[in-house]
């Protein structure tokens, strides 16, 4: 009995110990075991994966209407169903340093839709370690220039941008590096910021295309905002300043820009000859492309809901080709009614030699200066604390302030001038929608574009305003 | 066989039905730390009194609870300050529409080390001292020590609000060391001797020793409950509840019991201040 007594105790003290040792062992993982946890939440959160999509319904005023409302119509073709935008974006921040900032972050941003995969963001971040003011971001992204540019599409109450918008600044990015100085959250200064970038003044590449800039020039691009909001936390405002200093190369073709002729008639005079480009590639001359603009925007959380009013206004010189004002993406090589010009740059001499090569086609293209202005205004309405918004937005592009109405398309009675011609005409548009937030995710957006155009009585076509209203019914998705 | 098939439809209705109410009772609150004690207690005394209810309250800070507003992840953001505008802006963005309640009042007290001889303040003095003007408490009439100053770390609402409302929005000195949590500024500053932090009244132990505070000048108070319902005490902040209008009818019956007598005495026992 005594030795099944002693046996039972030995036993229990056995287990016991085991299980205190095991218990022990317990205690000393679980930290180290909740810390690899964290670790591994603190990796995921840093990552960030993102996106949208944006499916709409459009039905234009007319068959073929050239629009800004996402792009032309098919000839014949007023109403389809368009995948407009499907962003998928993947973002890692470094961790955060010692005072709660990141150093470093990178993102990679794809567009897919029926038009294929392009890629639209690829760039790196680094931020100062000591002062948390200055940040340096190279790569493809979006040009540091007013507002409206950099304002995500997602977050954008008009389906698109302005006209200017989408003209000044196709596609929004370029290659190149920024240099941007503002104070971290915590500062009392980060309300203001200033963003100084030199890019290739080309835009973002076209999918396969390996050509990044064409010329040796790079262009200047500069926007100071200041932001601030009300003790009160229910108005906050903000203004910018803008400037662009770029060009391209006067390559082979003439270069125009506006002015008279003898008996008075307004259109483009020859500012450089092809003729008389010099043979040298780095000795060719530059052909300007500058604005400035200004921005501003305020929201105020009132009785009748938040209310936010944001406009921007944009002058320039804005070099591009006779037949659009569009900013360049390569080259303009002319006058293709008869040759085509092709340079051979020696390797070790560095001279170029520009051969003629005549082709068979009938447009002619020239390098035209013009002056410019536009702007946009945004008036949004919630209604309430409902998840209606009402949206108008006005925006006018005038491709030339030079030329008004019938001086627009005039015959010019000189040799060697050029009439001016439908690119030169001004633009406006009256927005007016409805937006439906079903929740975070979702959006549904019920848009009509009304774009009025200048009309000349000596320009074919425009002699009234042209059918290209277009209605956008879009429902937007992202997470 | 018809009698089956009906017994067993009215058992999936029922089932159904107790499902959907018991998830309606379920209420998640997340956000600041400094009301967060508060309403765990509601909370628990709520729950006993109201079987079958349930109420989960998680802290972070102000801006974790109104960022989990945005995102739908919570039912009550619980916050030490008023809502941002930004934060408006992206309710509005998720079409969500929301609503404010002050739930209790709270008076922010500065503290120092019990052995510290200084026991009054100029509004002045602590943006001084936080700004790093001031750097030796022999510049506000105390020992030659070199001031350590503690605060809340940069997402809680009481940095901001004490940034705002007793630093006029001025900066923080970057030698200020931030604090993850209001427990760890009262340790800090308990074994520090030239130490200086701010925390809520709620928090207050005997282990620190605070501070009469002075906006004009002239008269010095000390932080109380008392001092802070008759205004005396100058600083003093509401503690919000925010929460979506669409969870309005899960939401109501435990704000009104923190609004009712019996959840404002509460918020006298926990250290806040009361609405009335």
């Amino acid at each position: 009995m005594k030795r099944r007594k002693l046996l039972t105790i030995t036993l229990s003290l056995m287990l016991l110990t085991i299980f205190q040792i095991k218990g022990q062992e317990n205690t000393d993982t679980l930290p180290r075991t909740v810390e690899g946890i964290l670790n591994t939440l603190d990796v995921k959160n840093r990552l960030k994966f993102s996106g949208y999509i944006q499916a709409q319904y459009q039905v234009a005023d007319s068959g073929g209407t050239k629009s800004f409302a996402g792009g032309d119509f098919e000839n014949g073709v007023d109403k389809r169903f368009y995948l407009r935008r499907g962003r998928i974006k993947f973002q890692y921040d470094a961790a955060a340093g010692e005072k709660g900032w990141s150093t470093s972050q990178y993102v990679l941003q794809f567009d897919i839709s029926q038009k294929g995969l392009t890629i639209k963001d690829v760039y790196a971040k680094f931020t100062d370690p000591w002062s948390g003011w200055f940040s340096v971001t190279a790569g493809m992204q979006n040009r540091p220039f007013g507002y409206e540019i950099v304002y995500s599409s997602a977050l954008r109450e008009s389906p698109e941008r302005g006209r200017m918008s989408q003209i000044i600044f196709p596609n929004e990015r370029d290659l190149g590096a920024m240099l941007t100085i503002q104070a971290p959250k915590t500062s009392r200064w980060n309300w203001i910021k200033l963003d100084v970038g030199m890019f290739n003044g080309t835009g973002a590449p076209s999918a396969g295309v390996n050509t990044s800039d064409f010329d040796k020039f790079k262009d200047i691009i500069g926007h100071l905002a200041i932001t601030r909001s009300t003790k009160s936390e229910r108005v906050k405002w903000g203004l910018g300043a803008s400037f662009y200093d770029g060009g391209f190369r006067q390559d082979s073709s003439d270069r125009y820009k506006f002015g008279s002729d003898s008996l008075g008639v307004k259109g483009f005079i020859i500012d450089q000859k092809n003729t008389v480009v010099s043979t040298f590639i780095n000795n060719r001359d530059k052909t300007k492309r500058s604005y400035v603009g200004f921005d501003g925007q305020v929201s105020i959380d009132w009785f009748l809901g938040l209310t936010t009013i944001r406009g921007e206004y944009i002058q320039g010189e804005q070099p591009a080709d006779s037949s659009s004002s569009t900013s360049l993406s390569s080259a303009i090589q002319q006058p293709s009614t008869k040759t085509t010009y092709t340079t051979t740059i020696n390797s070790s001499t560095g001279a170029a030699t520009t051969t003629a090569t005549t082709v068979n086609t009938t447009s002619t293209r020239y390098v035209y200066i013009r002056k410019f202005n536009g702007a946009y205004f945004y008036l949004l309405q919630n209604i309430g604390q409902s998840p209606w918004q009402a949206i108008v937005k006005y925006d006018w592009y005038d491709a030339n302030t030079d030329l008004k109405g019938d001086e627009i398309g005039q015959g010019v009675k000189k040799t060697g001038f050029q009439k001016s011609n439908a690119t030169d005409l001004k633009y406006t548009t009256l927005g007016l929608g409805l937006a439906y937030r079903w929740d975070a995710n979702v959006k549904i957006t019920g848009y009509y574009d009304m774009v009025k155009n200048e009309t000349s009585s000596n320009l074919s076509g425009y002699t009234k305003d042209l059918l290209d209203n277009v209605f956008t019914l879009r429902v937007q998705v992202k997470f | 066989m018809k009698k089956i098939i009906l017994i067993v439809a009215i058992a999936f209705t029922a089932i159904s039905f107790t499902a959907i109410s018991t998830k309606a009772q379920k209420i998640v609150i997340k956000g600041s730390d400094t009301v967060l004690p508060l309403a765990q207690k509601e909370a628990e005394l709520y729950m006993k009194k109201n079987a079958g209810k349930s109420v989960t309250v998680i802290g972070g800070g102000s801006g974790v609870g109104l960022a989990a507003l945005v995102d739908n992840a919570t039912d009550i953001a619980m916050s030490s300050r008023k809502i941002k505008m930004d934060e408006r802006m992206k309710m509005q963005d998720a079409g969500r529409a929301y609503k404010e309640v002050i739930v209790a009042n709270d008076a922010l007290s500065v503290i120092v080390n019990p052995q510290n001889k200084v026991s009054q303040l100029t509004r002045q003095q602590i943006e001084g001292i936080y700004t790093g003007k001031i750097k030796n408490w022999k510049e506000v009439g105390g020992d030659d020590m070199t001031i350590v100053v503690y605060s809340r770390e940069t997402s809680s609402g009481t940095y901001e609000f004490f940034k705002d409302h007793v630093l006029n929005r001025k900066n923080y000195a970057s030698s200020v060391l931030n604090m993850p949590a209001t427990g760890a500024i009262i340790q800090s500053v308990s074994q520090t001797k030239g130490a200086i932090g701010y925390v809520g009244l709620a928090y207050m132990t005997k282990e620190v020793k605070d501070i009469a505070v002075s906006y004009d000048g002239k008269k010095f108070v000390l932080g109380s409950i008392a001092t802070a319902k008759d205004k005396t005490y100058p600083i003093v902040r509401p503690l919000y509840f925010y929460y979506p209008t669409a969870k309005e009818a899960s939401v109501k019956a435990f704000i009104d019991y923190i609004l009712s007598p019996e959840g404002q005495k509460i918020v006298d026992e926990v250290g806040y201040v009361s609405l009335k």
